[in-house]
């Protein structure tokens, strides 16, 4: 069951995240941390003159899944918006990290970054 | 005195499972233990034939049921060599028995400026009764620091003693992280003489060695049945003196001796202390488990782990970046918690698992202790009287492909 959470695709994006690294200029700029596992996230965001995302870089640290994840969702998400992030949930993350089976444990990993991203936007819309 | 571990695996029916088509490896003794067939039956055995609501009935299963909950809380007071079966409470798990003192005993005897001092390696059980304590009484909450070889600092100790404000000093007797076996009966001395009472969680070392109360130098004593290969029920021992001035934890039911409209009269030791129905059959099955344990003998089962703790040590230094946290073999028991800066705990733990092999990832319950040594989490594998060397050695295996499979 676990074992495909370890195939290269999801070790690549582990070893070499995509859009790693904080945004200059960013309208959303926040921290999450999943105080279980003590994974970190940093998740800097730019919105177009739509308000649609233009780009996402995160940092932080965790295992496997949340740093995958993380870097996935940085590719996925540009020209969303954020009516349509805040309706992403599991089975959107799951899909991207090509259908693979999480154990309960691990959806908190799995949801961390899109939490975060939801949450910036909720709190970048109230401003 | 070696231990005949196949012969002791052979006991344990779920070692008959593989796990992903592997044999199960189990090192999380720590945090549940796995349970033997005796201690199975005899909980089925309560079910099939001789279950019935206890201190009650006057007829027979009600009866049988009843000398069977008691004997087995004799065996257990004397498998900790409690001078009365009076001062052996039996409650949910080790983190209710340390509530109830914090509630009771607490609730009379802490004031606002008074201390209690607790250490750096306690788990959150030991630690979170006693911080809302201090917080509804106004009192302060100290820490004996962990020193960077993870034992306790003992220096300061005097410090936050001798002005005489600390009333009460909570620790482990072997941390469940670091494995690390603090000298509690000088720490125990050293608080009596300041006027402090003891509390000692011992849910890690109960069900690996012999321990007397006796000599211990604790006023109250919790540990948990379903770490010592019984069910989940708890056990808090108390001084006989202490427990008949407190006031009852949980009121109800069995506890008391007579109940007028306004007012009521509790019960002696130790019903004052157990409202309500208890977990008849799972107390009976720890009844089980201790006579289990001491069939193997609790000096042997000490003596086993300690050699399996020093080999682990030993082959895990094998691993490259491996980093063992806590003291050296011989001042720790059989837990070994470690870090590897190329793969976070969980990965390692779901690498393991595609191993058979069963470790705990994350902060076991102690999160002060994991920002004392500023790790947000490690891996842990504890070991038991079913564990032996081989099961070491395919763990190293594992590791090694956590490396091979995560390092850059």
């Amino acid at each position: 069951m676990s074992g495909d959470l370890y195939r290269e695709q999801l070790l690549d994006h582990y070893h070499n995240p995509t859009n790693y690294g904080v945004l200059e200029d960013a309208d959303i700029d926040i921290e999450m941390d999943n105080p279980t596992c003590g994974d970190e996230i940093h998740v800097t965001a730019r919105l177009d003159d739509q308000g649609q995302i233009e780009k996402v870089m995160f940092e932080g640290q965790g295992c496997v899944v949340s740093m995958a994840a993380a870097s996935m969702l940085t590719e996925e998400v540009v020209g969303k918006s954020p009516a349509q992030i805040s309706e992403m949930g599991l089975s959107d993350v799951q899909e991207l990290m090509g259908g693979v089976r999480l154990s309960m444990g691990r959806v908190k990993c799995a949801l961390l970054a899109l939490n975060a991203m939801k949450q910036g936007l909720q709190e970048a819309g109230k401003r | 005195m070696s231990l005949d571990v196949p012969a002791i695996r052979a006991q344990f029916p779920i070692f008959e499972r593989k796990i992903n088509g592997k044999r199960l490896v189990y090192l999380d003794s720590a945090a549940s233990s796995q349970k033997p067939q005796p201690v199975i039956d005899a909980m089925v055995q309560v079910w099939t034939h001789g279950y019935a609501n206890i201190h009650r009935g006057l007829y027979t299963l009600a009866e049988e049921a009843t000398a069977a909950y008691e004997d087995a809380r004799a065996k257990v007071a004397r498998f900790i060599n409690a001078a009365d079966v009076g001062e052996v409470i039996n409650v949910r798990n080790a983190t209710e028995g340390i509530n109830l003192i914090a509630y009771s005993w607490g609730e009379a005897n802490i004031h606002p400026g008074d201390r209690i001092v607790i250490t750096e390696m306690e788990h959150h059980a030991n630690i979170v009764p006693w911080q809302a304590l201090a917080r509804r009484k106004g009192a302060e909450l100290a820490y004996i620091p962990v020193t960077d070889d993870g034992l306790l600092d003992l220096d300061v100790v005097p410090s936050l003693l001798d002005d005489g404000r600390t009333k009460l000093v909570a620790c482990s007797v072997m941390s469940n992280v670091l494995g690390t076996l603090p000298p509690v009966t000088h720490v125990a001395e050293m608080a009596h003489a300041a006027g402090a009472i003891v509390v000692m969680d011992a849910a890690q070392s109960v069900p690996h060695r012999s321990i007397d109360v006796q000599t211990l130098g604790a006023d109250f004593m919790a540990f948990s049945g379903h770490k010592m290969c019984g069910p989940g029920v708890g056990i808090l021992w108390g001084r006989r003196d202490l427990l008949e001035q407190m006031s009852p934890f949980l009121y109800g039911g069995d506890m008391i001796l007579t109940v007028k409209q306004q007012e009521s009269k509790w019960n002696e030791l130790p019903y004052k202390f157990e409202a309500g129905t208890p977990a008849i059959a799972e107390v009976i099955g720890l009844g089980a488990a201790v006579d289990f344990l001491s069939g193997i003998g609790m000096a042997a089962i000490h003596e086993h782990e300690q050699q399996i703790v020093a080999y682990a040590m030993n082959r895990l230094s094998e691993v490259p970046e491996l980093e063992v946290i806590g003291p050296g073999p011989t001042e720790r028991g059989a837990v070994v918690s470690f870090w590897l800066p190329a793969a976070h705990p969980h990965d390692v733990a779901a690498i393991l698992d595609e191993e058979g092999i069963c470790v705990r990832a994350g902060h076991h319950c102690a999160q002060p202790l994991h920002d004392r040594f500023c790790i947000p989490a490690s891996a842990r594998a504890s070991f038991y009287l079913y564990n032996d060397n081989h099961d070491v050695d395919v763990l190293v295996e594992g590791l090694h492909k956590v490396v091979r499979l995560l390092g850059r």
